[in-house]
């Protein structure tokens, strides 16, 4: 019984880095049908040049599209019925603080390479339900099906 | 006699599915549901991807080859033009404008643009208006002549005099980010204490 107890904290405290940073990471540069932007179980519609910030959960409708570019200048472009968080990005190129991590859950995902994955390519990993990708300063395209 | 016949067809049909079905699996094996394809960069050039998941692990570093999420392709595979259509046409049409990243040189110890860099500006102002929804940095290095505190000031007031120059034309933006990384972040390395034209610098990366 305690030993649930432990875990259920232990499951709110790894959820809490989250929502302790709130700062800009990147910027919503190109929106088609509907998505949404989902950060401490607050939901709204995304809309160009909305602010993303850390922690915070993109979603696409089934006709939606978004894309957006982080300051590092990574870019995550996502086709419909994706989902997606960004759950560590730390760019500080003077102080070698690099890191970027993204968490999928479903649908089709473009990424390209920014300064992070040029300047310490073991720094970018995408964690999908069946997997995780890690990067050495390139492009690609994630599916991932339900 | 009857049961034995309806038995044997059944078991016929059976045996007419097993290839198929077999197939079919293989199929399934040789393109799975979930997974990642390597694209050439933007630039040309080809980078790699590695995959680790329940099932093992791969790496690919050919341009429309992929590999199962969860590792199970023990080679990855083609990836033909139509699929990626098929699975990513959205995502691809999603990419917003690719960033863009200029680098304006200074004359020695102030804010002085070089006359060369001074002329960029026009292509900077350009590759602004191409951005929806922009956001800018601007980032001011200097060369390790002198003292690295001065150098930290220095880089900022860099930077300071051309995002003011980029206000003054009124370009608007979401975000304007104005930093300094002084001499701790060079561009050409070199030794403490020595001039250097190419560390004299403002980066501008426009997003």
């Amino acid at each position: 019984m305690r030993y649930r107890h432990i875990l259920a904290l232990w499951l709110l405290f790894s959820a809490l880095p989250v929502l302790a940073d709130s700062s800009v990471i990147g910027y919503v540069k190109v929106l088609k049908g509907e998505a949404w932007l989902t950060l401490a179980d607050k939901t709204q519609k995304a809309e160009l040049g909305s602010p993303v910030y850390l922690g915070e959960q993109l979603s696409t409708g089934h006709d939606g599209e978004l894309g957006v570019t982080f300051k590092d200048e990574t870019i995550l472009s996502l086709g419909n019925d994706t989902s997606l968080t960004v759950t560590e990005f730390l760019y500080d190129p003077a102080k070698t603080e690099l890191k970027l991590t993204a968490k999928m859950l479903k649908g089709a995902l473009q990424y390209i390479s920014g300064v992070i994955a040029k300047l310490k390519p073991e720094a970018v990993t995408i964690q999908t339900p069946s997997g995780y990708i890690g990067v050495r300063g390139t492009r690609f395209l994630v599916l991932v099906e339900e | 006699m009857i049961r034995n016949f309806i038995k044997y067809r059944i078991s016929r049909t059976q045996l007419l599915r097993c290839p198929l079905l077999l197939g079919c699996c293989l199929l399934m094996a040789c393109s799975p549901r979930s997974y990642v394809t390597l694209l050439e960069n933007t630039d040309g050039s080809v980078g790699k991807v590695l995959v680790s998941g329940e099932k093992g692990s791969s790496i690919i570093d050919k341009p429309s080859f992929g590999a199962a999420l969860d590792g199970s392709s023990k080679e990855p595979f083609s990836v033909s033009g139509e699929r990626i259509d098929q699975d990513f046409k959205q995502a691809l049409d999603a990419q917003p404008v690719l960033p863009k990243r200029f680098l304006l040189y200074f004359e020695t110890g102030g804010a002085q643009l070089t006359a060369e860099s001074q002329q960029l500006l026009p292509q900077v102002l350009d590759e602004i208006l191409r951005h929806p929804a922009v956001d800018i940095s601007v980032i001011g290095h200097t060369d390790t002549a002198g003292d690295a505190e001065k150098n930290q000031e220095l880089g900022l007031t860099r930077a300071q005099s051309v995002a003011d120059l980029l206000i003054s034309k009124q370009v608007q933006v979401l975000e304007l980010t104005v930093s300094s990384h002084g001499e701790s972040n060079l561009l050409a390395p070199t030794p403490d204490n020595t001039p250097e034209p190419l560390n004299r610098l403002v980066e501008i990366s426009v997003r």
